[in-house]
């Protein structure tokens, strides 16, 4: 890519090149001496003096008696080191890139200004990759990365992964290069690759954006974007950085500040509708929690917790965060009949609240009826609400509701449990107890029943997904681990294990746009390597090929976790929709792997996972061979480097 | 609504029904050419090779050596409860439901987890 220069035949121009002349350059004529025209306060670009001084030579006086350079080579200074100042006064781990000449004045600033840490670069081979790993990365750390992506072309790779984020909750920081003015764009691919507005096609999904016009504007747009990136209802941001500003020398550095970084306090729900929800709740006969993305902090779960045992109330986890201990004996995640025993239902940080409460039939007619029952009031809890934007519909149905308080679920909840503890009196609390002795007892019994289910078809061929995670489960529970990604619709690992520590889980795409788990999943992986966890995750095939490179990043990085691919060689839910389909029209059922399974031939991943200088192992068609392949993936794994076990398995 | 709850108020009721009596409701049928015809034509997609079930919309039933007796199943499969996908007499015959009936009764049901330790720990 060439260096972006000026027109020759623009004498009179221009702004960029008397801004230069008077910011910090060194010509070519000083490679060997300072010029006498380098402006106050630039680097010289060699050594000054040797002491004693000798006889110049014809060099140095070539150099003293030529005129001041026009077309000056060198510069002491960038705006890109000043936006790396910035961006490491927001303590930012990472800048997951694929790099692109629309931000190589960050990019260089970043590695050689910043010393490569806060932020460290870690190299993605798609955009896609690079967004879902910092979304991957901020659910398990509490705290966003960054990443960069080209103008344009590298937004556009990012977008997908951007909804993710967005549906997901999640705050990502998103740098896209453009160069702003059309003078300055050399031939070509810079003019492919700018944009007048290039935020415009993630504005539906990011919670802000901005192309800052200054060094100055960069600095406070940053620190802005980070601030409403982490603000509850979080979600990704995006800057689009001018070529120009990032490359251009620092006309004076002393006179640009940077912002200073205060988080927001996460507001708790109004009092008074507190104290209501507690009245309705205590009063209650069957209450029933149900959460999604409660979760933020590790207080997160500790508080929900707290507050159910204050009830002795059931809670149904939809799995957004890790918000519920899976075998704590009031979890009934997997009783959803539940819903509609209740006559209060408290529904706090639920993204879709429609969806869970209802019965919908998928049928040529589509229908729905209410799943809670006559009569029930519903309470939320939460701060989607107070942001949401018009086009994508990931806001889902309306619910009617009963009481509707704004404010952050993890902050709130302290309050909710005071004021639950308060308002029982001896009487009710004796009956909240009883309550919780039926709820344990039916946790245990729901317990038993994953057990004996998971017993069919143990020694099958394909693997039964309960088997796979069964050995999966036996070969790393010694181990500090984390699992934090999974395949559609497998959900043995929160029947059958023990998850109960704040980063045994962090939930899913969000946005449900295929291609997040393998990428995803190796940003948490990033997160817990500095404590040094044991990172898990399952992932489907159809996934596993969206962004297979993302495990040349692990590599690369050195980042540490085991990869399961539940390998059922299909786009499962669609062979199922589209059987589904067929059968409707009562004609050609057993067709519908056309277009919807992934075999002739069958895909190698562990082939491919090496190929990506992971340790593959697979593809395991026999249960009995699970055990030993887990084994040395896993001695992988303790060295430090990522592996990909491939199990062929039934369908879900 | 009165049609649905109709329809699972009868397979509540025939479940509950004797194996005895299930037994000698059930027709006779081929389950090897039971077990073709279930993988064939996708019961396995939604319910699992081995009938150990798993989920379409919503949770698949466990098949294997199901409770369900013969006309009950075979109702599920004529006009479904729930998202299931129907299937016409033009895609299954009577015989193939029966075929398919016989061949999940060869599959072994649950056991005791009490017999793998790796589902204990």
């Amino acid at each position: 890519m060439p260096k972006r220069r000026q027109d020759a035949n623009q004498g009179a121009d221009s702004s960029r090149r008397s801004f230069l002349k008077g910011a910090g350059l060194v010509g070519a004529a000083a490679a060997t001496a300072v010029a006498p025209s380098v402006a106050a306060g630039a680097m010289p670009a060699a050594p000054l003096s040797k002491g004693k001084a000798a006889l110049p030579g014809p060099r140095q006086i070539a150099a003293e008696t030529m005129p001041p350079p026009s077309d000056p080579v060198n510069q002491t200074s960038s705006g890109g080191d000043y936006m790396v100042d910035v961006i490491k006064t927001l303590d930012i781990d990472y800048l997951a890139i694929n790099c692109a000449s629309s931000y190589r004045g960050l990019h260089e600033a970043v590695v050689n200004h910043g010393g490569n840490t806060k932020p460290e670069i870690i190299t993605c081979v798609h955009e896609d990759i690079a967004v879902h790993l910092a979304q991957g990365y901020a659910k398990m750390d509490g705290k966003p990365i960054a990443m960069a992506c080209h103008g344009v072309v590298g937004l556009q790779h990012a977008t997908m992964a951007m909804y993710n984020a967005w549906c997901d909750r999640v705050p990502v920081i998103v740098f896209g290069g453009n160069i702003m003015e059309a003078d300055k764009r050399a031939p070509g691919a810079e003019w492919l690759h700018a944009g007048v507005d290039i935020g415009q096609i993630v504005r539906e999904f990011t919670k802000w954006d901005d192309q800052p016009a200054s060094l100055q504007h960069f600095g406070e747009s940053m620190v802005r974007a980070y601030k409403i990136a982490t603000t509850p209802p979080m979600g990704p941001v995006f800057l689009s950085l001018d070529g120009e500003l990032q490359e251009n020398p620092i006309r004076d550095r002393g006179s640009l500040r940077i912002p200073k970084y205060e988080p927001v306090i996460p507001p708790v729900g109004d009092s008074a509708a507190i104290v209501e929800a507690a009245r309705m709740l205590v009063a209650a006969k069957n209450p029933l929690i149900i959460v999604d993305r409660l979760a933020r902090t590790p207080a997160g779960m500790k508080n929900l917790v707290e507050f159910a045992e204050a009830l002795q109330c059931p809670v149904i986890d939809n799995y957004g965060r890790m918000n519920f201990p899976s075998r704590h004996p009031l979890n009934q995640s997997f009783r959803r009949v539940l819903i509609g025993r209740a006559d209060v239902i408290l529904a706090i940080e639920m993204n879709d609240l429609w969806g869970p409460l209802t019965h919908f039939r998928d049928r040529i007619e589509r229908t729905s009826r209410p799943a809670t029952k006559a009569g029930a009031k519903i309470i939320t809890l939460g701060m989607r609400d107070v942001y949401l934007k018009a086009n994508y519909q990931d806001f889902g149905r309306w619910q009617d509701v009963d009481l509707d308080i704004a404010g952050d679920g993890e902050s709130s909840l302290p309050a909710l449990t005071e004021a639950v503890r308060r308002l029982t009196d001896p009487a009710q609390k004796a009956a909240f107890d009883e309550r919780g002795k039926k709820l344990a007892a039916a946790h245990q019994a729901m317990v038993e029943r994953s057990k004996v289910d998971a017993t069919i078809g143990w020694d099958a061929s394909p693997i039964t997904t309960a088997r796979m995670c069964a050995e999966v489960h036996n070969q790393i529970k010694d181990e500090d681990w984390s699992v934090v990604g999974t395949a559609i619709r497998l959900s043995w690992m929160h029947r059958l294990w023990d998850i109960k520590k704040p980063y045994q889980w962090n939930g899913g795409s969000g946005g449900a746009g295929v291609g997040y788990n393998l990428p995803a999943s190796i940003g948490a992986a990033l997160a817990n390597k500095k404590h040094g966890r044991f990172t898990v995750a399952f992932g489907g095939d159809g996934d596993f090929m969206f962004n297979p490179g993302a495990l040349w990043t692990a590599a690369h990085h050195q980042i540490p976790i085991l990869y399961i691919v539940h390998n059922n060689r299909a786009y499962h839910q669609e062979y199922m929709y589209l059987t589904a389909m067929a059968a409707r029209h009562g004609r050609g059922v057993d067709r519908m792997d056309i277009g919807t399974t992934l075999k002739d031939p069958n895909i190698d991943y562990a082939t491919v996972a090496r190929g990506m200088g992971a340790h593959g192992e697979g593809p395991i068609t026999d249960p009995n061979d699970l055990a030993p392949a887990l084994k040395r993936a896993i001695a992988v794994v303790k060295a430090g480097g990522p592996a990909v076990v491939d199990v062929v398995t039934d369908p879900r | 609504m009165r049609k649905f709850t109709g329809m699972a108020l009868a397979v509540i009721a025939t479940i509950a029904l004797t194996p005895a009596a299930r037994a000698q409701e059930a027709p006779q049928g081929d389950a090897a050419n039971g077990k073709r015809i279930f993988l064939k034509e996708a019961c396995f997609t939604c319910h699992g090779r081995v009938g150990e079930g798993g989920a379409y919309n919503g949770p698949a039933p466990i098949l294997a050596h199901t409770a369900l007796p013969f006309e009950a199943f075979k109702g599920q499969i004529r006009n479904p409860i729930n998202d299931m996908p129907a299937y016409s007499g033009a895609v299954l015959s009577d015989k193939d439901i029966a075929d398919i009936y016989a061949f999940v009764h060869t599959l072994p049901g649950p056991s005791s987890p009490k017999s793998f330790p790796i589902l204990n720990n």
